[in-house]
């Protein structure tokens, strides 16, 4: 789900940096606060553990494909959240600069996508109140309650911001409910799998160490019989609230389009009632981002040239592209040469 | 080859091209930073159907890649999984803005099939950038750099430590598919039965790992924050660099350069 | 069994890793591979088991090591590696031994009867429902041979296989490998258990194959040893010098 640079306008990936900036700068701070110095190594591996538990494949039951691991929960359930999100943007960093995942400019969205929901909205909404209640549910069944309902939210959350955000950016034509009832569904699917595999890695966790996860009273009950039997009941509830809600995007994709951007006259904020409401800060975050690219000069739909542009001046745009193209074939040539003139020049 | 074989390879690879010595290499790592984010904010910023105006800043990475003699192809690889993802995103365009933009003789081009090129070329020309960046500059030297920018330094320590364990870690995870592939034929991964211990027995050990390492650390002298090497002072050079850069990629950005070129050919 | 034949591989084409090597393991024989670090013994391991591919032929009990071929070859030939953390990964001893057999297709009491045997055989049936991460190295050691024991195959590989052990285990494994019937190729720079192990031995050395012979004549040449950075098995060499004129 990584987003790329140019998916995003920079005023949206601007935006997206400065609130992510924010919660890794408060982050930062609280851990100073708590000043314990064997939290940075432990998360320096927990984050590679991550980063390596996402280069594994597992096999999806069923079917021949395989899914990965959901880093933003299984470090807030190590870590706790604030420790765990900046363990995330390290691993989302690394792929960043190492492996072209993203791209720098991509970066805060990312961070914002699929750390700030996993390690925050994940931990205070669902980890923490789950594993916490009082209920007589046996741990295990909360810890795969709480890693399947995290995942699948934290991804539901994501996939619509990157919807959010590219739209914001004017770079599909797609219209914002086709995009969105194409996502959701697949990342409720991904989110499901993710779940899974992190609830399965956390109860093998509870089982050996329970000292390790957050949130986890060791002397609780460990009734172990029927974990796969709440998996499942847990997973055909996530199906079936999912699906239909998905079915409901895309039957009316309109509806949910005007309900966001359809009467432009009245401006965003009147409209972004229902994404304020249920994404919180994220709609702040998308109101500014309006605001700031109807502000800036550097934005997306800057030459909306299309028909009303001269012909002749895009036909020489044309030819003018083809020179610079040969220009950079030329240079290509040029470096090739000087570099094998000085390799035989070395060996000689 | 397991994938994280893969990763591991790539982040050697990565080790080694950093660790080069050309004239991109020597510059100080801050400029280079900024020269290359303010690359990508330019690129990005070109208007969704001006293809003509953004051939001419794909000089710059065709430039640096001569200058600094890092292989194309080892980029070109990286985009492998970007790229389907931009292309996707891209591929509605040509379905839903079908109006004529450009004509070339019988040919009618549609702004949607120019917008969709537009962005494959932004997505490629981004990654490059982002590329060439790590591919020059090793990552302790952009960490101090970063310090210098006030970037607080427990991130940076963070990020330095994971970079360590991810080699580390990475490693075991390869070895452990190997090991496990050998013993289950004809599975595409891990078996669900095994999903928890598989990774879990990974991460105990880690933990344990990380709780060594802190002893290490401690018994020399760790208390709560690093010292970093000295960042390279950055300069005369190393201000030209950014000076023209940022001044070539405006002109490029601002200045239809394309058109004009063109212009003198076509009438 | 086991057939290599001009067998070259390289991650970097300039770096070649394994160049133009040839040798062969018969049935029932017990080979030992050595050379220095980084001579490409863990290499060599990596492409018999089809893990890396290579230029030239891998033969194995007459099959050639190719893609259609790997669950075949995989079958008989079981693989110690050097660090049993990585090979163990199920909770307890028990079940990681369950896991090889059952994933070749033996039923659950065929493979609950094969891990019982191969504790047995090595004596470590207290170690049955330990958990993995709490055993100690040497107990971890013994249990990852008795997970490849449990797989029943026709050839066993061994990386290290006394590394970072105490004399006792150290002394349990040589005794534990002398008592396998396998065909064994044993990759070591502990040329004491090598001696005291392989029948032949083939010398490593930048990817080449440097010498092959008897156990006890390759172990026995000081110089050759010394050249490719060996030297001679502490049991031969006696006290430090004790063989310099």
């Amino acid at each position: 789900m990584h987003m790329a640079d140019a998916l995003l306008a920079p005023a949206v990936a601007a935006t997206m940096y400065a609130a992510s900036g924010v919660a890794a700068g408060w982050s930062v701070r609280q851990l100073r606060r708590e000043d314990e110095p064997q939290q940075l190594p432990t998360m320096a591996v927990a984050s590679a553990l991550v980063f390596a538990g996402q280069m594994i494949n597992y096999t999806i039951p069923g079917t021949g494909s395989s899914g990965h691991l959901c880093g933003g929960m299984l470090l807030s359930a190590l870590l706790g959240p604030q420790a765990g999100f900046l363990s995330m943007i390290a691993v989302l960093t690394i792929q960043c600069l190492f492996f072209a995942d993203g791209g720098l400019m991509a970066l805060g969205a990312n961070i914002w996508n699929m750390a700030f929901y996993g390690c925050f909205v994940g931990y205070y909404l669902l980890w923490r109140p789950i594993l916490r209640s009082k209920r007589n549910i046996s741990m295990p069944r909360k810890i795969i309650a709480a890693s399947l309902l995290g995942c699948v939210l934290t991804l539901q959350l994501g996939a619509f911001s990157v919807v959010l955000e590219t739209t914001l950016s004017g770079i599909t034509e797609l219209p914002f409910g086709a995009f969105l009832a194409l996502m959701q569904p697949i990342h409720l699917a991904i989110g499901l799998v993710e779940g899974a595999v992190t609830a399965a890695v956390l109860v093998f966790v509870y089982r050996s160490r329970p000292e390790l996860l957050r949130d986890v009273d060791a002397a609780d009950g460990t009734g172990t019989r029927s974990v796969r039997a709440t998996l499942i009941i847990l997973a055909t509830l996530v199906v079936f609230v999912g699906g239909g809600l998905s079915l409901l995007a895309s039957s009316n994709p309109d509806g949910l389009e005007w309900s966001l951007f359809g009467n432009e006259e009245a401006g965003y904020s009147a409209n972004m009632g229902l994404d304020e409401d249920d994404y919180g800060v994220a709609s702040n975050a998308a109101e500014t981002a309006a605001a700031v690219q109807e502000a800036t000069a550097i934005l997306p739909d800057y030459a909306f040239a299309g028909s009303d542009s001269p012909a002749g001046t895009t036909v020489s745009g044309l030819v003018g592209s083809v020179m610079v193209a040969a220009l950079a074939a030329l240079i290509c040539l040029v470096g090739r040469t000087l570099r094998e003139k000085k390799a035989a020049k070395h060996s000689a | 080859m397991n994938r994280a074989e893969q990763a591991l390879r790539e982040l050697h690879e990565m080790d080694v091209l950093a660790a080069g010595s050309s004239p991109v290499h020597a510059l100080c790592p801050a400029a280079k930073f900024f020269t290359t984010v303010l690359y990508i904010v330019l690129v990005v910023s070109f208007g969704k159907y001006d293809l003509a105006g953004l051939v001419p800043m794909a000089l710059f990475p065709v430039l640096l890649f001569q200058c600094s003699g890092i292989p194309m192809g080892t980029c070109f690889h990286k985009l492998r999984f970007m790229l389907p993802l931009v292309l996707t995103v891209g591929l509605f365009n040509p379905f839903f803005d079908r109006a004529p933009y450009l004509m070339l003789g019988g040919l009618t081009v549609s702004g949607g099939v120019v917008s969709m090129v537009t962005l494959l070329l932004k997505g490629t020309l981004c990654l490059t950038a982002s590329f060439l960046l790590m591919a020059t500059t090793r990552i302790d030297a952009l960490c101090a750099a970063l310090r210098k920018l006030h970037v607080p330094g427990r991130f940076l320590t963070l990020l330095l430590l994971t970079y360590r364990y991810v080699g580390v870690l990475t490693e075991e995870a390869a070895v452990m598919s190997d090991a496990y592939a050998l013993r289950a034929p004809g599975q595409r991964g891990v078996h669900h039965r095994a999903w928890g211990p598989f990774l879990g027995q990974l991460l105990l050990r880690s933990m344990d790992r990380a709780e060594e390492l802190y002893a290490a650390m401690r018994l020399r002298g760790y208390h709560s924050h690093f010292h970093y090497a000295l960042a390279a002072p950055c300069t005369v050079r190393d201000a030209a660099y950014l000076i023209v850069c940022a001044a070539a990629f405006l002109l490029l950005r601002f200045v239809p350069v394309s058109e004009l070129l063109g212009g003198l050919l076509v009438r | 069994m086991i057939i290599c034949d001009n067998v070259s591989f390289a991650y970097e084409p300039e770096r070649p890793v394994l160049q133009n090597l040839s040798f062969h393991v018969e049935r029932g024989e017990t080979v030992g591979l050595i050379g220095a670090n980084g001579a490409g013994k863990s290499t060599v391991m990596k492409i018999l088991l089809g893990l890396l591919p290579c230029d030239g032929r891998v033969l194995v009990d007459g099959t050639e090591v190719k893609k259609a071929t790997l669950g075949n070859i995989r079958r008989k030939l079981g693989f110690v590696l050097q660090n049993a953390d990585h090979q163990m990964f199920m909770p307890t001893v028990f079940e990681d031994m369950l896991f090889g057999p059952m994933n070749y297709g033996a039923t659950r009491a065929e493979a609950e009867a094969r891990a019982d045997a191969a504790l047995e055989q090595l004596g470590i049936t207290a170690l049955k429902h330990r958990q993995n991460h709490r055993l100690s190295g040497g107990e971890k050691r013994m249990a990852a041979i008795a997970t490849i024991l449990a797989m029943e195959p026709e050839a066993v590989l061994m990386d290290e296989p006394s590394a970072a052990l105490d004399p006792f285990n150290r002394r349990l494994v040589i005794q534990t490998i002398r008592g396998m019937t396998q065909t064994k190729l044993i990759a070591s720079h502990d040329l004491d258990l090598i001696l005291e192990t392989c029948s032949r031995v083939i010398l490593l050395s930048g990817g080449k194959k440097a010498a092959e012979g008897a156990a006890g004549d390759i172990l026995r040449d000081r110089t050759l040893l010394e050249a490719h950075r060996l030297e001679l098995p502490l049991c031969l060499a006696g006290y430090p010098n004790a063989n310099d004129p």
